[in-house]
């Protein structure tokens, strides 16, 4: 039952990829980067949340609300008075709720807002949310969880379940009371987690509150630059990149060498700053070739396809094996798993692939930023420390699947 | 003409539209009854596990030459050989043979092998690699990966 390897849960990790499958990402990476700086377009495309054609469609949100807080209560119950052996609750919530989370959102778009039972409070606010709060209590909250997920001792332990479960819920209902529904969209991690890679989907919610059919890249655009949401999406870098060495026998031996969760909680903030700093440095050196100011935050929406290749390579199986064991404990099915379920060959190809196409992604949506904030002449030579940043978490994110 | 059509087809998509918000919401009530009675349900107590056939043995191992195996013993907490992998071809047999100088509880994940483990005696599992996959071996009351098993 207590997953000491990663993802909180589970009882297989995912074979290194074969070095051909390797090689073939990183080159399709580069090559890939480079017809992109020369070929695609020199004038700004992408209208971020002014493009998309509405769709006459209303999602009945009170009772979908109304079903997540029943299956909230349920997972409760499981953890309060479920076995030891075959608990359903940490299946439930780290792998249907926090990996599902990420396909059901890459499809629908914002689902965790559509789902969130805190939403079923009522919207008084009685102060308005400060601007520069931003995302910071997001990036916070994701920090924590994925701290729980990979660091903590007892991950899958109903007791380190609840109590995270006791912090999330008082903290979002306090920011609700005193800030209304406007905490969530920016306190809630999950909520924040699941719009921004929602920013990806076919299917959008444009800042009107309209569902709209788009192009994602014009989502994507749509993601505005606020306080701490470079932050964000580096939480979820860094940590899935800390996810994908927890595996590699020489941390394994770094772990037992001393205080394993304190070596840890290291290594998880290690990751997380790395991912950081390497961003914010390539984008100063952007910003002085293309002699403008204040790019960081303005191009973090590039690093949300990046994230969700990152989160789609690690996770797959998981959802795919435990996913099943998931449902099977929930309902008290009398079905085996099948541990089977995809063959080592679908896992490798469906991780290189996630990984290059949130490369590619990245890359785009970097280039028509570029062309926008920087000036002609400089918008080509302006965008190579972009190219190298991605280059760096592609081949990084590959080197980590190799491990 | 054609704007009563056009009318026509409006009524339509709108009653269509009240429709599916309809089912939908007694869609959400049948799941939620499902949910509710599936809490109230027996608990599974058959829970499954892919296990393959293995045996456990007290005693140091005598595996034929060219097989799969790893000698590994727990020494105040300290792991040796240090923890590594173990490359298995699928379908091959496996033995690990563990030594513990406190008594503790081996694990073999995903095969879901448990063994118990007496102070300073060796125990050796025996099992045949059927999944493919990296699996952890671990002991459980001390927490430490012993090794992981590479099937593939």
């Amino acid at each position: 039952m207590t997953g000491v390897l990663a993802h909180g849960v589970g009882e297989r990790s995912d074979l290194p990829i074969p070095l051909f499958y390797a090689y073939a990402g990183a080159f399709a990476a580069l090559v890939v980067s480079f017809l992109a700086l020369g070929l695609l377009w020199a004038d700004p495309r992408f209208r971020g949340d002014r493009a998309g054609r509405p769709l006459p469609v209303r999602p009945p949100a009170t009772p979908l609300r109304v079903l997540t807080l029943a299956a909230l209560l349920y997972t409760v119950a499981w953890l309060l008075a479920g076995p030891a052996e075959g608990n359903a609750a940490p299946y439930l919530i780290y792998v249907l709720f926090w990996v599902g989370l990420v396909p059901a959102s890459l499809l629908l778009g914002p689902v965790w807002r559509l789902l969130n039972p805190f939403r079923l409070l009522p919207d008084r606010p009685r102060a308005p949310l400060p601007p520069r709060l931003g995302y910071w209590p997001a990036a916070a909250g994701l920090l924590a969880f994925t701290w729980m997920e990979l660091v903590a001792p007892e991950p899958a332990a109903p007791a380190t379940l609840l109590a995270f479960l006791v912090l999330y819920g008082g903290v979002q209902l306090a920011g609700v009371l005193r800030y209304g529904h406007a905490w969530l969209e920016r306190g809630d991690p999950f909520e924040v987690y699941s719009t921004l890679i929602g920013h990806l989907a076919p299917v959008g919610r444009r800042a009107d509150g309209r569902i709209v059919l788009r192009n994602p890249f014009d989502g994507l655009d749509a993601i505005a630059p606020a306080p701490g949401l470079v932050a964000t999406v580096c939480v979820l870098l860094g940590g899935t990149g800390y996810d994908g060495l927890s595996t590699v026998p020489a941390w394994i031996r770094v772990l037992q060498s001393g205080p394993g969760t304190a070596l840890g909680t290291l290594g998880l903030l290690a990751a997380i700053v790395l991912v950081a700093l390497l961003y914010s440095a390539c984008l100063a050196l952007a910003g002085l070739i293309g002699r403008t100011r204040g790019l960081r935050p303005r191009f973090a929406h590039s690093l949300v396809p990046v994230a969700a290749g990152y989160l789609v390579a690690h996770y797959f199986s998981l959802l795919a094996v435990e996913g099943q064991r998931a449902v099977i404990l929930a309902l008290g099915l009398e079905v085996r798993v099948n541990a089977e379920a995809v063959s080592p060959g679908v896992i490798a190809t469906v991780q290189v692939a996630a990984i290059v196409a949130g490369h590619v992604a990245g890359v785009v949506a970097a280039h028509d930023r570029s062309v926008r904030l920087l000036p002609p002449a400089r918008a080509v030579a302006g965008q190579l420390p972009l190219f190298a940043l991605m280059l760096c978490y592609t081949i990084g994110g590959i080197s980590l699947l190799l491990a | 003409m054609r704007r009563t059509l056009t009318l026509g087809a409006r009524l339509c998509l709108a009653v269509r539209l009240r429709l599916a918000a309809r089912l939908s919401q007694v869609a959400c009530l049948c799941v939620a009854a499902c949910l509710c009675l599936a809490a109230c349900g027996p608990q599974s107590t058959t829970h499954h596990r892919p296990g393959t056939a293995h045996d456990v043995v007290t005693g140091p191992a005598t595996p034929a030459p060219g097989q799969a195996h790893a000698e590994i013993t727990i020494t105040r907490g300290r792991v040796s050989p240090p923890p590594g992998w173990l490359e298995v071809a699928e379908g091959s047999p496996v033995t690990i043979t563990v030594t513990s100088d406190t008594p503790d509880e081996l694990h073999v994940h995903g095969y879901d092998i448990k063994a118990g483990l007496p102070a300073g005696k060796p125990v050796t599992v025996r099992f045949t690699a059927g999944l493919t996959g990296v699996f952890a071996v671990e002991t459980h009351r001390a927490k430490l990966v012993l090794t992981q098993v590479a099937v593939r």
